[in-house]
């Protein structure tokens, strides 16, 4: 399937001017392009030090123990490749009720791979539900982005999240340190805090992105209802009103909140994302807003 | 309380079955509906909040409630939900106008000269004008002018101001009434046009041309009010006028004529007749009341004219107090004889009165002649004769039929049979002296033969032309009976219109019979009118009748026999029809009662409309979409505070 199919030219011509953002430092690859607070092999000069037993000999300022007959070493500015990894929710929540929700975000995960790429990042995208499934790493450039879209075109959702179970397998897969950017509706009923709480913990540096569809946030039925849980097929009957209602939703907006907090605490980020916004408008105003990318 | 448009079982049906299909479909809409969601995890917060509630209890039973209302209002604005009575609804009513002649009758006798003197038909529009003013505003009138037949004028008309503009344009006709055709037909537009059957109302005397089935007609119609106009007017008139020629004498007519007494009282009458203006006859008649008298009259005259009839002194009735007859003149034919002996056909040519007999000389002949009739006698003209013409023993180079043999003592055999022209003849051992024999044509008729051949020939064509062999007078035929006979027979031959026989009648517009003789064939009757033009007429039982609806005179044509018929005279009455017991008469006052009559259907209408729209703003659709709407826009505003 060609990638036209989920993002046009036009809007792929206005990612171009974007770039992925990372707050943390990392210890990486020179090469890339986000400033690290750490000294390293670099390019740039950043300060001098005295010469310690083991330093590289390499990087003694000689001019300087000439005149000073001291050995000083020079430092430099580390600019590494930081790992950008996505996972993309495909579990069956993604496509309850109007189903608009995986669509999205195969969306907005091209686009985000479409501005890594331009900016010549490497991203690992893996889909997950309960477990990781075989991702696609992206890099080399934006000529590259046909097979990404390929991947993402082909993916279908399926079985039920296990976000705990996810992070165990990340965490040992992923051991570099890195930016994780998480796409999904978060709905799992074992609860996504811990897990993701232990992927912070591992430093990776979080950006939460939690889709929800209108009637994940504000059902739009009254009456009894019978409800099935597109994941597990549990049933619950119900009479659902107005008080209701209001209830169901202070309790979603609560559990984003949490998310939220969850992120922040970390150093990461979080942006909640409704799938009737239009992407442009949420790439442009949501993303740019919490500094995910400029 | 009352429906207009449905009746309260149907009501009732209709609610029930709309309430029914109501509940089912609102009971349907809240049924428990199936849901695949994301995740239940919020759900179980929100369903431990929710009041738990009996599962088979109805919700938002106001929203039912208002439903049920708004629809139990709009079906009775539907059924047209009405204070008061039925009675009060609109109606459609017929009102029957009598225009019959009997109604140009003053109702006050002329003597009474401290009273206005008002027609019948004053007293009807009265009457009727009171009727429809009676009327609720909302009921509709059809006017029908009834005599003898029924015309309607307006449809059903709410439009008062019409309606007594109609009633004044009517004017009393020249029949009399068929108020059974008239209420047949008031009853035939109620069921075809009428909304809600309303009442038949007639508006008149009830003088009626013929008892007929009314009494059982009448009895029927429960819708009927009769609008009685009094009519205690003494009148006699003329009913009919014959005038015939004389059996014994042609030149007298003999006018027959016929008075009624309309009135309740015996009366003294004159009937005075006059011709071209000069009195030719008065006669003193009394009449008792009901009856008809008959009085006759002779007058001698040959011209044609006015005959007048008059009845003294007049009365309520004028129109049938006097009559005028067209009487015709006796026709005539001019005859040219060209003879050098007309001493020898006087005697025979002059017999006949109808004959304008002229002699002259053979040698003054012209061709060209003005007469209707030549007799050429025993001469050979130039040229043959522009009319019809008889032919006296023609020389045989000039002869119109060719001559086949001239005899001596000839022996008259026969008169031909099968030819009007031999009607009536007989003779015997007749001997002509001298006659020419003739060769005569396929198409000739043979009118009297000797045994060698036709000496008597008769030939058609444009001019009719009949060739005597032997002179009539000259010979022993001149002793013969059928001499006189046989020219009256070549005359009627020639000229048939001047034996035609006419009769003069004045009569009364309507329906004419007119007996015919048992020999008269269809094929030869024409019943023509005033202007010329045919009027159609029936046949049966040797009885032809027509009908003629106005003034006028219609002629009658027979082979020999001619009707005149001057219908100058009104039709008036048979007898009085008196409305059966039980029937409403005069006119009603409904005004005042239906005044307090209202129509509901407007306000239940719109309390209708305002309850569902009431239910769908509250718990209809409307509200859903208010709040979803109310929730995206918290939402974008929640995720950019968030951002």
């Amino acid at each position: 399937m060609p990638y036209t199919a989920l993002l046009d030219r036009q809007f792929l011509e206005k990612l171009e001017r974007l770039t992925i953002h990372w707050q943390k430092s990392f210890n990486g690859l020179v090469g890339g392009r986000n400033r690290s607070r750490f000294a390293g092999g670099g390019q740039e000069f950043l300060d001098h030090r005295h010469f310690h037993h083991g330093d590289d000999v390499r990087a003694v300022n000689w001019r300087a123990y000439l005149r000073l007959e001291k050995l000083f070493l020079k430092m430099f500015q580390v600019e590494p490749r930081v790992p950008v990894r996505m996972l993309l929710d495909t579990s069956e929540s993604m496509t309850s009720g109007s189903g608009v929700k995986f669509d999205y975000a195969r969306k907005l995960a091209a686009a985000l791979c479409y501005v890594g790429l331009v900016r010549l990042d490497t991203i690992v995208v893996r889909p997950f539900a309960d477990k990781l499934g075989e991702g696609i790493r992206c890099g080399g450039g934006r000529h590259q982005f046909s097979p990404v879209m390929e991947y993402l075109s082909q993916l279908t959702t399926h079985g039920r999240t296990d976000t705990l179970a996810v992070a165990r397998e990340f965490l040992s897969i992923h051991p570099e340190r890195g930016l994780l950017v998480i796409i999904s509706d978060f709905l799992d009923d074992t609860g996504c805090e811990r897990p993701l709480q232990y992927l912070a913990d591992f430093g990776h540096e979080l950006l939460l992105i939690q889709l929800w569809a209108e009637e994940d946030r504000m059902p739009p039925w009254l009456g009894d209802l019978e409800l099935v849980d597109a994941e597990t097929n549990a049933r619950l009957e119900l009479q659902f009103n107005e008080a209701s209602r209001e209830e169901y939703t202070r309790a979603f907006d609560r559990y984003a909140a949490e998310l939220q907090q969850l992120a922040i605490r970390n150093g990461g980020r979080y942006v909640g994302v409704s799938a009737g916004a239009p992407l442009e408008e949420v790439i442009f105003g949501s993303l740019v807003r919490a500094r995910v990318i400029a | 309380m009352y429906f207009l448009n449905l009746s309260l079982a149907q009501f009732l049906a209709l609610f029930g079955t709309v309430s029914a299909t109501l509940v089912l479909l609102y009971l349907l809409d809240r049924s428990r509906r199936r849901q695949v969601v994301a995740t239940l995890r919020f759900w179980v917060a929100a369903d431990q909040s929710s009041v738990v509630q009996k599962r088979k209890r109805i919700r938002q039973p106001l929203s039912l409630i208002l439903q049920l209302l708004s629809l139990l209002l709009l079906l009775l604005a539907i059924a047209q939900l009405r204070f008061g009575t039925p009675l009060e609804t609109p109606r459609d009513h017929v009102l029957i106008l009598d225009t019959s002649a009997w109604m140009a009758a003053f109702s006050k006798n002329p003597g009474s000269l401290s009273q206005q003197r008002r027609t019948l038909m004053d007293e009807a529009y009265q009457r009727a004008l009171a009727y429809v003013k009676a009327a609720p505003a909302a009921d509709r009138i059809m006017l029908v002018r009834a005599d003898a037949l029924a015309t309607p004028v307006t449809g059903f008309e709410s439009n008062r101001r019409k309606l007594a503009e109609a009633i004044f344009l009517s004017k009393p006709g020249s029949t009399a009434l068929n108020l059974e055709q008239a209420l047949a037909f008031a009853r035939k537009s109620q069921a075809l046009d009428s909304g809600r059957l309303g009442e038949i109302v007639y508006a008149g005397p009830g003088r009626i041309s013929q008892q007929q089935t009314l009494l059982e007609t009448t009895s029927q119609i429960k819708n009927l009010r009769v609008l009685p106009v009094a009519d205690p007017v003494e009148n006699c008139g003329f009913r009919k006028i014959a005038v015939d020629r004389s059996t014994k004498d042609a030149d007298i007519w003999e006018v027959y004529v016929t008075t009624r007494n309309y009135g309740a009282h015996s009366k003294p009458v004159v009937v005075t007749l006059a011709f071209g203006g000069a009195l030719v006859g008065a006669r003193k008649l009394t009449i008792p009341p009901g009856a008809d008298r008959e009085t006759t009259f002779e007058y001698r005259t040959r011209a044609g004219g006015l005959l007048e009839a008059n009845l003294a002194p007049h009365d309520a009735l004028p129109e049938d107090d006097h009559a005028v007859l067209e009487l015709p003149a006796e026709p005539a034919i001019s005859v040219l004889v060209y003879s050098a002996h007309p001493e020898l056909l006087a005697p025979i040519v002059t017999s006949i009165p109808r004959m304008k007999v002229v002699f002259r000389k053979p040698e003054q002949y012209t061709a060209a002649t003005p007469a209707g009739l030549v007799i050429l006698d025993a001469f050979h003209p130039p040229a043959p004769p522009q009319a019809d013409a008889i032919w006296i023993e023609p020389p045989a180079e000039g002869s119109p039929v060719p001559v086949r043999a001239k005899l001596q003592n000839v022996q008259f055999e026969r008169w031909c049979s099968d030819s009007p022209l031999c009607a009536g003849l007989r003779t015997r051992d007749l001997r002509l002296g001298a006659a020419s024999v003739y060769e005569s044509a396929p198409d000739d008729i043979r009118i009297g033969q000797a045994k060698e051949g036709p000496v008597i020939v008769a030939r058609g064509g444009k001019y009719k032309t009949v060739v005597f062999g032997f002179h009539p007078a000259n010979s022993d035929f001149r002793y013969e009976l059928a001499t006189p006979l046989l020219f009256a027979n070549i005359l009627r031959w020639m000229a048939p219109e001047l034996f035609r026989h006419s009769t003069v009648t004045a009569g009364s517009v309507g329906m004419v019979s007119a007996d015919l003789e048992r020999d008269v064939r269809p094929q030869d009757v024409r019943v023509i009118q005033q202007d010329g033009t045919s009027l159609p007429y029936t046949i049966r039982a040797h009885t032809l009748r027509f009908f003629s609806g106005t003034p006028g005179t219609v002629r009658i044509i027979l082979a020999d026999r001619e009707l005149l018929y001057s219908l100058s005279l009104p039709e008036l009455w048979e007898t009085k029809w008196e409305a059966p017991p039980g029937i409403r008469r005069g006119v009603p006052n409904l005004r005042e009662s239906v005044a307090a009559s209202h129509d509901l259907w407007q306000e239940l209408a719109a309390l209708g409309g305002l309850g569902l729209l009431l239910e769908w703003l509250l718990y209809g659709r409307a509200s859903r979409l208010l709040r979803r709407t109310a929730h995206l826009e918290m939402v974008k505003r929640r995720v950019r505070k968030a951002s």
